[in-house]
């Protein structure tokens, strides 16, 4: 994990300013978004993929690609997070200045 | 958290780019980490003994293939190997090197080159091996044809590093380590190689024998020629030491009365037993020859040339065998000098008293009875005497001044007697010759000296 983290230290930066930027539009953004049972799939997909990754059972290129893809995910949600929080706190406190 | 829940429903959009991100990440990522993981994995078989290593990574994913020298170097390669940061599984593809039964290793030598065959235990010690011989040889070339096995006895280097110390000392052959046990064969390069090895051999390390030993010593050579145009006695080839050296000049001065003798002898071990009292017997009978060439070859004698006479051939022929030591061999190859032609009685005297001016004919001291080293020069006074058959001679003894007059009379009759017997002996007829002593009444130098008194014993040739 280190050795991927270092390796890889400005893709992952990349992915968690994109996620900072989602994260930020998504607090004002209108509409739906996904629906509860696309996320629950999703998540169960997120969860069966960081099982295989952990299980090693994904071979060679595809298994190191596998990691990779999902420590960038990973990136992206911490960055969507704070991107989210972040803009939350500054619309409350727009909101209690107006 | 109700919150998060709503804002992470809307992130998805952001997947789409993260995708095309991960695409680029991993197709310019793939071939660096890969050759960063196969450099550190290299890196940290360093300090490990494995022959044939091929490292192949597949993502983070590292195939080892090795040859280990033991259970537990296996172990530690693959561990070393799955602990190198960013490795995610080793495909541990390792094995054991094979193991020799009976752990066998050659050193074998020819004229041009060392080979070196059978196994060894460990890289290292092979390459110490191949060096440790490249620099015993010098100039020759050196062929690695080890292997690599395990089941070499302990110490086996110490064991091999000294046999490779011996592989210099021989001209050709084969040295062999089977498990603990050690056999040689082939020829020394010098005289007292053999010996040199045997003795190196006894600090073979602990746990190791001799299994054979059939290293040959060249022969043990000793050469003379006599060459009477030049007029020299050449000696050369080996001699055991230097009492045995200064004992066959001095036997070669005395028997040699008209050649110089040019001593190229070199002192060596490994000389046959007796080598002294047979190449002593074997100068003699050269001394008695005109031309001849002498050969000793360990214990064989091999003597060709001309002798002056007949009746002398047979006698070096026949009479000299007697005098070698047993188990040594003799091989005459003697033929006989034509006879030159007949000369008068004046000239015959002239012969005579040239000869006996170069050499003298020796006695045992206060007795009659002839030195053998006296040979060559009465078979050159009996081949004189053979050219002039018509005249008569006299044969006289005379002695240096000391002890009774009497007695002295006495002796060198005898001795004038002594020589005549010897004369008829050789086939001269006894009534062309008179022995008479004079003792010492007709001195040629002064009694006051060694020198003199040696001057004046003497036998005389007269023409009567």
């Amino acid at each position: 994990m280190p050795y991927l983290v270092s390796f890889h230290l400005g893709w992952l930066i990349g992915s968690v300013l994109l996620g900072f930027c989602m994260g930020w539009i998504s607090v004002v953004q209108r509409g739906n978004g996904t629906s509860k049972v696309t996320a629950r799939w999703l998540a169960a997909l997120a969860a069966a993929l960081v099982a295989a990754s952990f299980a090693h059972v994904v071979p060679g290129r595809f298994g190191y690609w596998l990691d990779l893809g999902l420590i960038m995910f990973a990136c992206y949600l911490v960055g969507c997070t704070i991107g989210a929080w972040l803009r939350d706190r500054v619309v409350a406190r727009s909101m209690r200045a107006g | 958290m109700q919150k998060l829940f709503r804002w992470a429903s809307k992130w998805w959009p952001g997947l789409i780019p993260l995708a095309v991100m991960w695409g680029f990440a991993a197709w310019n990522n793939t071939l660096p980490v890969e050759a960063d993981l196969s450099a550190r994995s290299s890196a940290a078989l360093k300090g490990t003994v494995l022959d044939k290593t091929r490292i192949a990574v597949d993502g983070r994913d590292v195939s080892l293939v090795a040859d280990a020298f033991s259970e537990e170097g296996r172990r530690d390669a693959v561990t070393a190997v799955e602990t190198v940061p960013g490795v995610r599984l080793v495909d541990d593809r390792t094995r054991l090197v094979p193991e020799a039964q009976p752990f066998v290793w050659n050193a074998e030598r020819d004229v041009v080159r060392v080979t070196l065959s059978g196994s060894a235990p460990l890289p290292s010690i092979k390459g110490r091996l191949t060096e440790a011989a490249r620099k015993e040889v010098g100039g020759a070339e050196v062929a690695d044809q080890m292997g690599l096995a395990r089941g070499a006895p302990p110490r086996f280097e110490a064991a091999a590093m000294l046999l490779l110390d011996q592989i210099g000392k021989l001209k050709d052959g084969k040295i062999t380590i089977t498990d603990t046990k050690v056999s040689l064969s082939g020829m020394a390069r010098e005289l007292g190689g053999r010996e040199a090895i045997a003795a190196a051999l006894k600090n073979l390390p602990e746990g190791f024998s001799v299994a054979a030993n059939d290293v040959k010593a060249p022969p043990y050579i000793f050469q003379a020629y006599k060459d009477p145009v030049a007029a020299t006695v050449t000696l050369t080839g080996y001699v055991p030491d230097n009492n045995v050296h200064a004992a066959i000049a001095t036997s070669a001065a005395r028997k040699f009365f008209t050649e110089k003798v040019v001593d190229n002898l070199k002192a060596s071990l490994g000389a046959p037993g007796s080598f002294n009292t047979a190449v002593v017997a074997a100068l003699g009978a050269l001394s008695r020859l005109s031309t001849g060439t002498l050969v000793v070859s360990d214990r064989e004698v091999k003597l060709s040339g001309d002798a002056l006479y007949e009746g002398a051939a047979n006698d070096i022929r026949a009479g000299l065998g007697k005098d070698f030591p047993k188990n040594w061999q003799y091989k005459p190859e003697i033929t006989v000098k034509p006879a030159p032609g007949p000369v008068d009685g004046t000239v015959c005297q002239q012969l005579f008293t040239d000869l006996l001016a170069k050499g003298k004919i020796r006695f045992t001291p206060k007795r009659a009875d002839i030195d053998p080293d006296s040979a060559a020069i009465l078979d050159h006074l009996i081949e004189t005497a053979l050219r002039c058959p018509t005249v008569n001679i006299e044969v006289a003894g005379h002695t240096d001044a000391d002890g009774e007059d009497g007695f002295n009379r006495a002796l060198s009759e005898k001795r004038a007697q002594a020589v005549i017997d010897y004369l008829v002996k050789a086939g001269l007829p006894a009534s062309r010759f008179t022995a008479v002593g004079h003792g010492s009444t007709q001195p040629v130098a002064g009694n006051d000296t060694d020198d003199g008194k040696a001057q004046n014993r003497r036998i005389e040739f007269l023409v009567r």
